[in-house]
């Protein structure tokens, strides 16, 4: 649908007119770019009734072309404008209508009077009233009513009688069969189990009777066995005690027999031994030996010695004699006074050394004595 | 509209504590997978279905072999008492079929249950004990109550227990006992029992004098059984007015008194004169045992002097029915008569 656009000129005098084919509108666009979109598009058409470019309201009178602006139509400014387009719009009806009324008078006022009969409230408001309408709240549908179609045809009635569909007690029989049957044959059942088991256990028990009879005849033999086994045991023991015993003896005796004449001429034997080695001696003897002998052999030393002393001191006086005189015969003269007291030191010191040495002698010699006679008291 | 169900009320007779079981052979893999669901009624419902069923040796055995056993043994320890008292009845009504035995054996339900001995409902403990006291009779079961290191438990219960649980512990001691005796020993069971065979209870008192019967058969059974000074309460036990009692009695005696002590000790306690009564009884059950016993007391001199003066009563005994009775009449008139 294709708005065309023809507008017919009419001639260039007389009023201006213009008509064009009635087409729609394109809705405005929001934004600038959309034209170039729009134009390849295909068009859309506006909602005619939010077009602001329509005009509403009463046409009747006059009003102030539509704005321009892009400024923002908020609801003071839309407020305004209606406020602005009441006060005028009566006045420019009225003008355009009745052309010129003159102005008033100084100190007078045009008042408008309406002159039909009938008074009219003139108002650009128009009274309003509203009212609602609203469907009432969804109820169930009801149910539908039983829908009984007339009666048609005839009543016809029937009835069964007792003992018209079947015999109770020919019926019965097999069930009752069943029933009973299946009853019997569990009791005959547990029955024979139990006849079954009390066989058994009798059975068992005859059986165990016998068994333990025999059990006590076993057990029986088998003590008595034990005891004879034992009694034999304790005999073989005894006897096998009792020879031991004879062996033991036997041994014995032969042992004595040959320790005895072992030792027979052990005695004897003995005997002579101690007898050689000096263990019997005649006590008078023995005293006379170890007693009497050795005193008189110390007796005889001391003799002995005593002659030996003499001796020795004779000779130690013979010598001492001599070698005074030998000093004295080989000291110079009295010249050798002086000498003499040396020599005579000298020949003192050889006197004490030649005592000296018979004290030496006598020494050794009274020490062989000593010595003489521990030996011979041992 | 049709619907398959007749009428909104259940039929009158169904029982709404049972679970329903399917047909034929699938009953029990559905009970199986009822067994394992977390919902407690289910559970119950499906253990009450298989006590019924379980009766049936078949059902046993198709139990077991799918695998029934484990999850009963999940069950076991469950903390409402209804599971478990139904678990252990289901157990101890499978432990009375051979194939169920075996099962429970293999499958190690034993140290399972044994966690089973204090809990606080008695039906949950006396299906314990009944499911070990039939085990117990096979030989391997015993051996696995032994291994599980159930006797020392068991003798301690005996002295806390009701009495039929009693009955059923002292059951399943005599058939342990018969193969090993040192833990029984070692735990104290002497005394208790010696304790028990004065009990008011026919059935306790002669199965008390069985478990010492079996105690007696092994050496240190004999020496305790002499320790404890239980051989003058078995000889007062000879007089009893029960017959099971008697025989039972008799036969303790009679493995007791091999020892030489224990023969002594009969002999002080004049213990000739009951066995002889029982002996000359013709329709005694004791008489058996009583010959056997008085044939251990003619071992000593003292004994073969009293008894042969009686020696006409065991020439009757030859007369008896039994072939056991004669031959152990023979025995013991030989031994009467033999001369070191």
């Amino acid at each position: 649908m294709e708005p065309t656009m023809g507008p017919v000129q009419a001639a260039a005098d007389g009023p201006y007119s213009y008509s064009s084919q009635p087409r729609s509108l394109p809705p405005r666009p929001k934004y600038r770019e959309q034209s170039h979109a729009a134009e390849t598009e295909k068009v859309r058409y506006g909602n005619i009734m939010i077009d602001p470019r329509v005009v509403r309201g009463n046409v009747l009178s006059t009003r102030p072309p539509p704005p321009q602006s892009t400024e923002p139509l908020t609801l003071e400014v839309k407020r305004q404008r209606k406020a602005q387009k009441h006060t005028p719009a009566r006045r420019l009806t009225q003008e355009q209508i009745r052309p010129g009324t003159p102005e008033p008078v100084e100190g007078r006022v045009h008042v408008h009077v309406q002159t039909e009969l009938y008074l009219e409230e003139i108002s650009d408001r128009i009274i309003e009233v509203d009212g609602e309408c609203q469907t009432d709240e969804f109820l169930d549908r009801p149910p539908t009513p039983l829908f009984i179609p007339a009666k048609s045809g005839k009543d016809v009635a029937t009835q069964i009688e007792k003992g018209e569909l079947f015999d109770f007690d020919i019926e019965v029989k097999p069930i009752l069969e069943v029933l009973v049957g299946k009853t019997v044959e569990q009791a005959l059942l547990e029955v024979m189990e139990e006849e079954e088991l009390s066989q058994l256990w009798s059975h068992q028990r005859a059986f165990a009777e016998l068994r333990n009879a025999e059990f006590a005849e076993l057990q029986r033999l088998e003590e008595q066995d034990r005891r004879i086994r034992e009694e034999k045991e304790r005999r073989r023991l005894e006897h096998l005690e009792k020879l031991r015993k004879q062996k033991e003896t036997a041994e014995k005796i032969a042992a004595r027999a040959f320790a005895q004449r072992y030792l027979a001429d052990l005695i004897p034997s003995v005997f002579n031994n101690l007898h050689d080695s000096g263990f019997f001696y005649d006590p008078i003897e023995r005293d006379i030996e170890t007693e009497f002998l050795p005193w008189l052999m110390s007796e005889v030393e001391e003799e002995l010695q005593k002659k030996v002393l003499g001796r020795t001191m004779l000779d130690s006086l013979i010598r001492m004699v001599v070698e005074k005189r030998l000093d004295e015969f080989s000291r110079p003269p009295p010249a050798a006074q002086t000498k003499a007291p040396a020599d005579e030191p000298g020949a003192t010191d050889a006197a004490p050394k030649t005592s000296g040495e018979e004290d030496a002698v006598d020494q050794p010699v009274a020490e062989e004595e000593e010595t003489d006679q521990p030996g011979a008291e041992e | 509209m049709a619907q398959p169900r007749i009428s909104a009320y259940l039929p009158p007779d169904i029982d709404p504590t049972k679970a329903a079981l399917a047909f034929g052979r699938r009953a029990l893999p559905k009970l199986n997978e009822e067994l394992q669901s977390p919902e407690l009624l289910t559970q119950q419902r499906a253990l009450v279905a298989l006590c019924d069923l379980v009766h049936d040796p078949e059902k046993v055995y198709q139990a077991v072999a799918l695998g029934f056993l484990d999850s009963l043994k999940a069950l076991l320890v469950h903390e409402d008492q209804t599971v478990r008292q139904k678990t252990t009845e289901v157990l101890s009504v499978m432990a009375l079929h051979s194939i169920g035995r075996e099962g429970l054996i293999r499958r190690g339900v034993i140290s399972a249950l044994a966690g089973l001995l204090d809990d606080p409902a008695d039906i949950c403990r006396r299906n314990t004990h009944q499911v070990f006291d039939m085990l117990a009779r096979l030989p391997e079961g015993a051996g696995g109550v032994l291994q599980a290191g159930l006797i020392p438990p068991l003798v301690l219960k005996l002295e806390t227990e009701l009495d039929e649980i009693q009955e059923l512990i002292l059951g399943t001691l005599s058939n342990c006992l018969r193969v090993e005796v040192s833990g029984a020993l070692a735990a104290g069971a002497v005394p208790v029992l010696k304790e028990k065979l004065s009990h008011p209870s026919t059935a306790i008192r002669s199965k008390a004098a069985w478990v010492l019967l079996e105690i007696s058969s092994h050496a240190e059974g004999k020496i305790a059984v002499f320790e404890e000074e239980v051989i003058p309460v078995l000889l007062s036990l000879l007089e009893d007015t029960r017959p099971e009692v008697q025989v039972n009695s008799a036969g303790a005696l009679m493995f007791a008194l091999v020892t030489p002590q224990g023969r002594s000790s009969a002999l002080g306690a004049e213990a000739i004169p009951p066995l002889l009564t029982l002996v000359a009884e013709e329709t005694s059950k004791a008489r058996l045992n009583a010959i056997k016993a008085l044939t251990l007391l003619a071992e000593l001199p003292r004994g073969r002097q009293t008894l042969q003066e009686h020696r006409d009563t065991f020439q009757r005994c030859l007369l008896d029915p039994s072939e056991a009775v004669q031959r152990a009449a023979e025995i013991a008139i030989a031994v009467i008569d033999w001369k070191p």
